[in-house]
């Protein structure tokens, strides 16, 4: 295992730790508020300090690694699965199949997609489910792509000749032998997706749209922090790290998984 | 001798940008129950398309145009490729020049044997591994249960040759092609593979359509053998008959060369 895999994968799961054991860890409740101690900075009490409504930041960051986590995971995997279902097909039958799939790909791609979300977000509720499965249906083209390239450049491989030979169906060479052959460049993908869909939520969460208060998610943190910047720059800072500590064991792992398989 | 396998002017073409190549331009042949053909001819003769036609298993450009292939009474060539796949690795399989590529690269020795076994055999997975074991003590492979758990690369080009053997008989097929499988071999282990196949058929009672390059294998293990160049059959015949009376000048050829490198 390379030095980059190691880091990543150490912090990754370290907040994985982290948001499964929230509600053990966690000094305090994440909604409760305490008005004695507004805009506390940090201290022995409340190590990274307390926001507006007197909230403790530690235990909010906690919590929202259980969501931005899960937001992040879920959505890759919805577009994973639709990435890999379209791109293998389109890849495997080529012909009209592809043309098709690829052009409905091509016309996705032309939607911006940021304000796509937005706009369906505004008109459905801005619920967890709902983003998840909004950032997954937004975000497959890559994975798609990817995918069909890897089957298009594996069919013609020896080793699927012997397979038809021996008279295996289409479906069986697909998703036995064509799909594991292709998985290695599509984890990479899917864990630089997983730092991109994290990044999607906190931006939707920042403007309002995305988890709603009181429910914690790293990028709602921050939304509370804006109007407290000048005073209390603590709200603004941890949360941030959060974020960028994650963003960064993504990419890490990526990096790592690409120079051992890719 | 009954005939299992009748090949009646088949013509295939390849077509490329507009431009459309004869690989095979009318061949007839016939293989006859439990007999070594052989399949001889330099590269490009047209000898491998030949045999992948047989269950249509060519390459995509590739264009069958007419003729008929007759297994067991059966024409290949009007079946679609559902019907086909019963054919496939049932009743014909085939071994390859390049073992090694023709594996799976991702999953091991023992999961592709094991697949071969249930894709046209209703047997469990416990059944299926138990015959595995047995399919490679079978191909003479001296620890089959480490070999089970082993991937391709980890294996020498004619342990995978042997694997390769082991899965096309899991189905005990009446007919194997073998296209050039000792080609990428050293001499010693060619020798081996060879006549593993030879005891093989013996035991198993299968037909062989074997082919070669390489008249001296032809020699050896051959009964009948057809010559091919340029996409036809130019000699058939005994394969003494060939040795010692060659008609055809591409006949003549191979022969001489043949005893050229005997006299090295």
């Amino acid at each position: 295992m390379n030095k980059y895999l190691l880091l990543g994968i150490s912090i990754i799961a370290f907040f994985t730790i982290i948001a499964v054991l929230a509600p053990v860890i966690s000094p305090y409740d994440p909604s409760a508020i305490d008005q004695d101690n507004l805009l506390m900075p940090p201290s022995s009490q409340h190590l990274l300090g307390t926001d507006s409504l007197g909230r403790d930041i530690l235990s909010r960051i906690i919590y929202g690694a259980r969501i931005s986590l899960s937001i992040g995971l879920i959505a890759v995997g919805i577009a994973t699965a639709i990435g890999l279902i379209l791109g293998a097909t389109a890849g495997f039958y080529g012909g009209l199949t592809d043309t098709l799939i690829m052009r409905f790909l091509d016309i996705m791609l032309c939607f911006p997609t940021f304000f796509l979300i937005l706009a369906v977000v505004a008109i459905m509720e801005p619920s967890i489910f709902n983003i998840m499965i909004v950032i997954g249906l937004t975000s497959w083209m890559g994975p798609a792509r990817l995918i069909r390239s890897e089957i298009l450049s594996l069919k013609e491989r020896e080793f699927i000749l012997a397979e038809i030979a021996l008279g295996a169906s289409n479906l069986r060479i697909i998703t036995k032998h064509l799909i594991p052959n292709a998985m290695g460049p599509v984890l990479v993908n899917a864990t630089l997706g997983v730092a991109g869909a994290i990044l999607l939520e906190s931006g939707l969460s920042f403007l309002g749209l995305g988890v709603q208060p009181p429910t914690a998610s790293w990028g709602n943190i921050l939304i509370e922090a804006k109007s407290t910047l000048g005073v209390a720059w603590w709200i603004t800072i941890f949360p941030g790290l959060a974020i960028l500590v994650t963003i960064l064991g993504f990419n890490l792992i990526a990096e790592g998984l690409k120079e051992k398989i890719g | 001798m009954e005939i299992l396998l009748k090949i009646n002017g088949l013509r295939v073409d390849f077509v490329a940008d507009k431009r459309t190549v004869h690989a095979v331009s009318g061949v007839d042949l016939y293989v006859k129950k439990g007999e070594v053909l052989i399949l001889a001819g330099e590269s490009g003769s047209g000898k491998t398309i030949t045999a992948l036609s047989i269950t249509k298993v060519l390459p995509r450009n590739a264009e069958i145009i007419s003729g008929s292939i007759c297994f067991n009474g059966v024409d290949l060539l009007k079946l679609d490729n559902r019907s086909l796949g019963l054919f496939r690795g049932k009743e014909i399989a085939y071994i390859f020049q390049e073992p090694t590529s023709y594996l799976n690269p991702v999953f091991t020795i023992g999961n592709q044997i094991v697949e071969a076994i249930i894709l046209h055999q209703d047997k469990t997975k416990k059944e299926a591994f138990t015959e595995a074991l047995e399919l490679l003590r079978l191909v003479n492979i001296r620890e089959p249960k480490s070999v089970f758990f082993d991937y391709p690369h980890q294996l020498s080009g004619g342990m995978n040759q042997r694997v390769l053997i082991a899965m096309a008989l899991a189905c005990k097929p009446k007919l194997l092609i073998a296209d050039e499988p000792t080609t990428s071999l050293d001499v010693t282990i060619e020798a081996q593979i060879l006549r593993l196949l030879m005891d093989l058929k013996e035991k198993i009672g299968f037909s062989l359509l074997f082919i070669t390059h390489n008249l001296s294998i032809a020699k050896k293990i051959g009964s009948r053998i057809y010559i091919m160049h340029r996409g036809q059959i130019v000699e058939e015949g005994n394969v003494e008959e060939i040795f010692n009376n060659p008609k055809h000048f591409h006949a003549r050829e191979l022969v001489g060369a043949y005893e050229k490198i005997g006299r090295i």
